[in-house]
């Protein structure tokens, strides 16, 4: 007990001697559970937002009829066939019913006063009916009155701020076909300015149904009321036997639940998670600096713990004072942790709507799991990777006391290379065959996981010839002040390599994604250069669930342009084929040879009719079908359909991979909009030319973008900026844990070698040498773990861009200057890393220096 | 004969108040050029205060003190250190070689950190002076004791230095390697016509050099021209007898 306690007390006094020396792991805790406390807090934040958004939207709603059926081919959420809207007229009389409404919904895109759209980044544009019942109703009109002719509307008070419009104004409504309609009110939602985000235009039910749907008859569903003393469960039980085949009736609170459940899985699970990888990949760099200044501080402590072995301290005592230190450590600095993660789910939230990313507001959720999580997750990672230096300090000899603080020099130890060989060369072979052949995504994750380990292994053999041939110039190019940084690198293998592995592990991932975005994009651009045959494709600029499409009528009018050969439309729809949703293009199959390269056809494209259905060559193949073959499709109608392949086509990476009529889409269809106009001019028409003919026209369909070839490229493949942007700023974190190793790295040498410096500095090093030698030293180390990052990243990438590539059409492109970028960062930073303990370095007194023991 | 080092009236004072502490209270003495001085006394006398100031890698709290006729009070950090590289060498007690530079470089370490190469023949004919030929390429780590401390007389001269100051350069080394480096400062001096000033604790040490001065309670008290090891010894046992006195009796100062 007394024992326990001593070995105690010595760690609190090594504490508070050493605190400096913990500044960098302090540091290091401090972010890696401010990261993951803030996305678990921000998590739940949104999560409980979304919820309580869910329940203000069908307070007031008892029960909802709908059709049963739904297909989900993987984009948003699933589609719906609509109800008749008849049927609310027959729900109304039913006893225990109050009320009974249709409600229509739909995509439809507002455009504001300056003529841009509003909103579209992420969060649903919805444009719907206005529902008369006041309390079945989730938007509440504070301005203005209901409205009452085709060509008025409401508008949620956040779509009146965004677009700047107020009562009295005229708007247009992308349903996609441009609806002109003048503002008569605005509305609130909750009490707020909208559902979160969401932009909504509230029209006649007979507007919303000849602009959203496809017939008059048609609602979305059917919103019931409870008289008062029903309960939910007994006026869903009372509608349900008067329903018509393939529609169904849902409590309230179960469709809020369902809504709920949609967000947090769809959305939000995504989202949460991949905020989730990108913490433990900055506390697994924060677990390699941790560790290192663990082992670090032990080493220099040998002298130390041998006296105090000498003198009689167990070897438990020993262990259990530098495990004792990691505990306080990763205590207090979790702790802390979880204040800055507080701060960070406040900077999140501010943050995205600044970025374009619509998130609902309300206030801050913190549970107990966002709290306990982190700080047993920082206390383990302090204390796991305090373990092997705490069991190195225990076997610690009594003799070491007499002898000279030695450092660790060892690292390219035979067993190490060996082991480090072999799973380098598995892992190099499991991501090679997973990449190729028949691409498998798994064979190649754990190939790539093996090399990363087998990264980490090497790290201390490679290190020294690494840091040679990087350190190769330094002595031509900074003298003998440069010839010392170099050696000082090569000191401590594994010191230098474990610096430079936490480095490295960061600039892996970025080097990764950025190979991967590169490739995507160059993908894009192929797939356009290849497949586009047209001059101009219309479309609109839109991002998760917002946007609106384009009018169908758009294709035929940009047809009758005098300088346009051809003009096609392509739309979306859905189907179930062998059990599971796919997605349809909806077009003209016989023209559409005219603007998009289908590669080698067989079979003909011509009479596919009600009843016939282009595929490509790789959806074939999976099903098993030729030419003559029967494809069964379901639609969301629950109509069971069988299709006759009448064509196969090469390409489907531009067209989809199933193509049929409008004709045969036309009686499953919700609302009748196109993706995609794609252009073909006359020979002779210039592109200038052309294009301003076609961009007069579309400005009647609610100005969607014009663009040429490669702006068409480029703007398909915009999301993979956002993405990259996005995924730079989350691994900003791990690449600053990083370089704060390496700080503590070279502030730990520095105490290391005070003498060392003293020396040189009374032999005539002047104080600049001395920073730039400490300076170049860091530069080295995180040239080293960048330079490693680099390849690993894009060795990584490349496999996997190469697993997941099933259909063999996409690119790999390495983006040499982006990648040049990443570099320079690196070594950069390093120099910056390096600043702090130069500056302390040169500080020095001259004579301390020397004298010190 | 002029001075290659000398200090008028140097003072200094560590701390203040109650925990003051006169290290050097008011010395005055030259170091002649081509000459080979040693200064002795009982431990805490100032002597390393005084070569540390002497050699600018302190300051001094009042006095001055020059090496060749540079006044170092009112040089920068920087001038300093460049005129420790380009006109003194150094000798430490220990630690005096970088451990990840070879012999060579060390050797030449103050001439490559000003930037200008070293005189290969000079270096050359240091080499067999010092007698390390055969261990250039090796580490600090490799060599023993008194091969280290031969190292760093060869370094100390490499630069051909006005003054080379030495505390204590044989404090580490046995009798047999410690003569070794005294006969190689001796050379340095009577050889190559350099300056050497050097602090020692060793009356055969002593004896190796043109004179030697005694320090007490940061005074000088005594110089002895022509040292020999049993005169310094009679000398240094005179000041266990009365070693605070020292101060009291002045008028025992020598010319
Ligand atoms: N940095 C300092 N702060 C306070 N006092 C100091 C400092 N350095 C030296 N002193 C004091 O100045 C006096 C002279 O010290 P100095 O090191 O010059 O002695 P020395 O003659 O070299 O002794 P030794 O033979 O033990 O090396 C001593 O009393 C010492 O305690
Ligand atoms: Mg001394």
């Amino acid at each position: 007990m007394t024992g326990t306690r001593a070995a105690f007390r010595l760690s609190l006094s090594a504490l508070r001697a050493h605190k400096r020396r913990f500044a960098g792991t302090f540091l290091a805790v401090l972010l890696g559970v401010s990261f993951l406390a803030g996305t678990m807090v921000m998590g739940d934040t949104l999560r409980a937002n979304f919820d309580t958004l869910f329940v203000d939207a069908n307070t007031g709603t008892d029960a909802v009829v709908r059709s049963a059926d739904v297909i989900d081919a993987g984009q948003g959420g699933g589609v719906r066939e609509p109800v008749r809207a008849s049927l609310a007229g027959r729900l109304g009389k039913v006893p225990g019913v109050a009320a009974a409404v249709p409600s229509v919904q739909g995509a439809g895109q507002l455009i504001g006063s300056d003529g841009k759209p509003v909103g579209g980044q992420g969060p649903p544009t919805l444009a719907g009916n206005w529902i008369t019942d006041a309390r079945l109703n989730p938007y509440h009109l504070v301005e203005g009155s209901a409205p009452t002719s085709e060509h008025e509307a409401v508008i949620n008070r956040g779509a009146a701020k965004k677009g700047g419009l107020k009562v009295g104004d005229t708007a247009v409504v992308r349903t996609p076909d441009p609806l002109r309609v003048r503002i008569v009110g605005i509305a609130t939602f909750g009490g707020a300015d909208g559902m979160g985000q969401v932009t909504f235009t509230a029209l006649t039910l007979p507007t919303a149904q000849k602009y959203l749907t496809t017939g008059p008859d048609r609602a979305s569903a059917i919103q019931v009321r409870a008289a008062s003393g029903v309960s939910q469960r007994e006026v869903a039980d009372r509608i349900a036997p008067l329903l018509p085949k393939g529609s169904e009736v849902l409590t309230g609170q179960r469709a809020t639940q369902e809504n709920q459940d949609e967000v947090s899985g769809r959305f939000l699970g995504v989202f949460t998670t991949l905020l989730l990888v990108f913490a433990g990949i900055a506390l697994l760099v924060a677990t390699f600096s941790i560790h290192n200044t663990f082992a670090i501080v032990v080493a220099q402590r040998t002298r130390e713990n041998a006296l105090l072995r000498a003198l009689g301290a167990s070897r438990r005592q020993v262990v259990g004072s530098t495990l004792a230190e990691a505990v306080a450590v990763g205590l207090v600095s979790s702790l802390a942790g979880l204040l800055g993660g507080v701060g960070v789910a406040l900077g999140l939230k501010a943050l995205f709507p600044a970025l374009g990313f619509g998130m609902p507001t309300g206030g801050m959720v913190i549970t107990t799991a966002a709290m306990a999580v982190p700080l047993a997750v920082g206390v383990t990672v302090s204390v796991g990777s305090a373990l092997v230096p705490a069991v190195r300090a225990g076997r610690t000899a009594p003799l070491a006391a007499l002898r000279e603080t030695a450092v660790d020099r060892s690292g390219a130890s035979w067993k190490r290379a060996a082991a480090g060989a072999v799973l380098g060369a598995a892992g190099i072979a499991l991501a090679v065959v997973g990449a190729s052949g028949s691409p498998q995504v798994p064979v190649t994750a754990t190939g790539a996981v093996l090399v990363v380990i087998a990264f980490v292994v090497l790290g201390p053999v490679a290190s020294t010839a690494a840091v040679r041939v990087l350190g190769a110039p330094l002595p031509r190019l900074r003298g003998v002040t440069g010839a010392l940084a170099g050696r000082n690198a090569l000191r401590g293998p594994k010191r230098t390599a474990a610096t430079a592995t936490a480095l490295m592990v960061g600039v892996a991932v970025v080097t990764l994604f950025t190979v991967f975005g590169a490739s995507l994009k160059a993908t894009m651009d192929r797939t356009v250069d290849r497949s586009f045959a047209g001059d101009v494709a219309i479309t609109t600029p839109a991002f998760g669930a917002g946007g609106s499409g384009l009018s169908p009528r758009l294709a035929p009018a940009v047809g009758e342009l005098p300088q346009v050969r051809e003009s096609v439309g392509l739309g979306k729809g859905v189907a179930k084929v062998d059990g599971g949703g796919r997605e349809l293009t909806v077009t003209d199959p016989r023209r559409l040879a005219n603007v998009i390269d289908l590669g080698s056809v067989r079979g003909s494209l011509d009479g596919l009719g009600t009843g016939g259905v282009a595929v490509s060559r790789g959806e074939a193949g999976k099903h098993g079908w030729h030419l003559g073959s029967t494809a069964r499709l379901v639609f969301a109608d629950g109509q069971r359909q069988p299709f006759t392949v009448r064509a196969v086509y090469e390409r489907g990476d531009l067209s989809g991979d199933y193509l049929i009529t409008r004709r045969a889409w036309a009686p499953h269809r919700v609302q009748d909009r196109d993706t995609l106009v794609a252009v073909a001019f006359k020979d002779g028409v210039s592109l200038g030319a052309g294009r301003a003919a076609v961009e007069k026209t579309a400005a009647g369909y609610g100005h969607p973008d014009v663009q040429d070839r490669a702006e068409y490229a480029k703007s398909a493949a915009r999301g993979v900026d956002l993405m990259l942007s996005t995924v730079y700023a989350l691994l900003a974190l791990a690449v600053l844990i990083a370089l704060l190793g390496i700080a503590n790295t070279a502030t730990l040498a520095v105490h290391e070698r005070t003498r060392e410096l003293g020396l040189l500095r009374a032999v005539g090093q002047t104080r600049s040498q001395l920073r730039a030698m400490v300076r170049w030293e860091s530069v080295l180390v995180a040239a080293f773990g960048t330079v490693g990052g680099l390849g690993l990243g894009a060795f990584l990438g490349w496999a996997l861009v190469r697993a997941a590539d099933s259909a063999g059409t996409s690119a790999f492109a390495i983006p040499v200057p982006r990648l040049g970028v990443v570099l320079l960062v690196g070594v950069v930073a390093g120099a910056l890393a390096g600043l702090r303990p130069a500056g302390r370095a040169a500080k020095l007194d001259v004579l301390k220096a020397i004298g010190v023991e | 004969m002029t001075a290659a080092a000398r200090v008028v009236d140097a003072a200094k004072v560590y701390g203040s108040g109650e925990t003051e502490v006169r290290a050097l209270d008011g010395v005055s003495v030259d170091f002649p050029a081509a000459g080979f001085t040693a200064i002795m006394g009982p431990s805490g006398s100032g002597k390393s205060t005084l070569m540390h100031c002497a050699a600018g890698l302190d300051t001094l709290t009042s006095g001055s003190a020059r090496i060749g006729d540079v006044e170092l009070s009112g040089l920068t950090d920087k001038q300093l250190t460049v005129l420790r590289r380009e006109r003194i060498g150094f000798v430490f007690q220990s630690f005096n070689l970088v451990p990840t530079l070879t012999v060579r470089e060390n050797i030449t370490l103050p001439r490559d950190l000003s930037g200008r190469p070293a005189d290969p023949e000079w270096i050359d004919a240091l080499v067999d002076v010092v007698g390390l030929r055969d261990r250039l390429h090796h580490r600090p780590s490799e060599l023993s004791g008194g091969q280290q401390q031969r190292v760093a007389v060869a370094r100390a001269l490499a630069g051909r230095p006005d003054v080379v100051f030495a505390d204590e350069p044989t404090g580490n080394l046995d009798s047999r390697s410690g003569a070794e480096v005294l006969g190689l400062l001796g050379r340095a001096v009577h050889e190559m016509g350099r300056t050497a000033v050097m602090v020692t604790h060793d009356p055969v040490a002593a004896a190796h050099a043109d004179e030697v001065l005694f320090l007490a309670d940061g005074r000088l008290v005594d110089r002895m021209p022509e040292p020999t090891a049993e005169r310094v010894l009679d000398r240094m046992k005179a000041f266990d007898g009365r070693a605070p006195g020292a101060r009291r009796t002045p008028q025992e100062v020598g010319p």
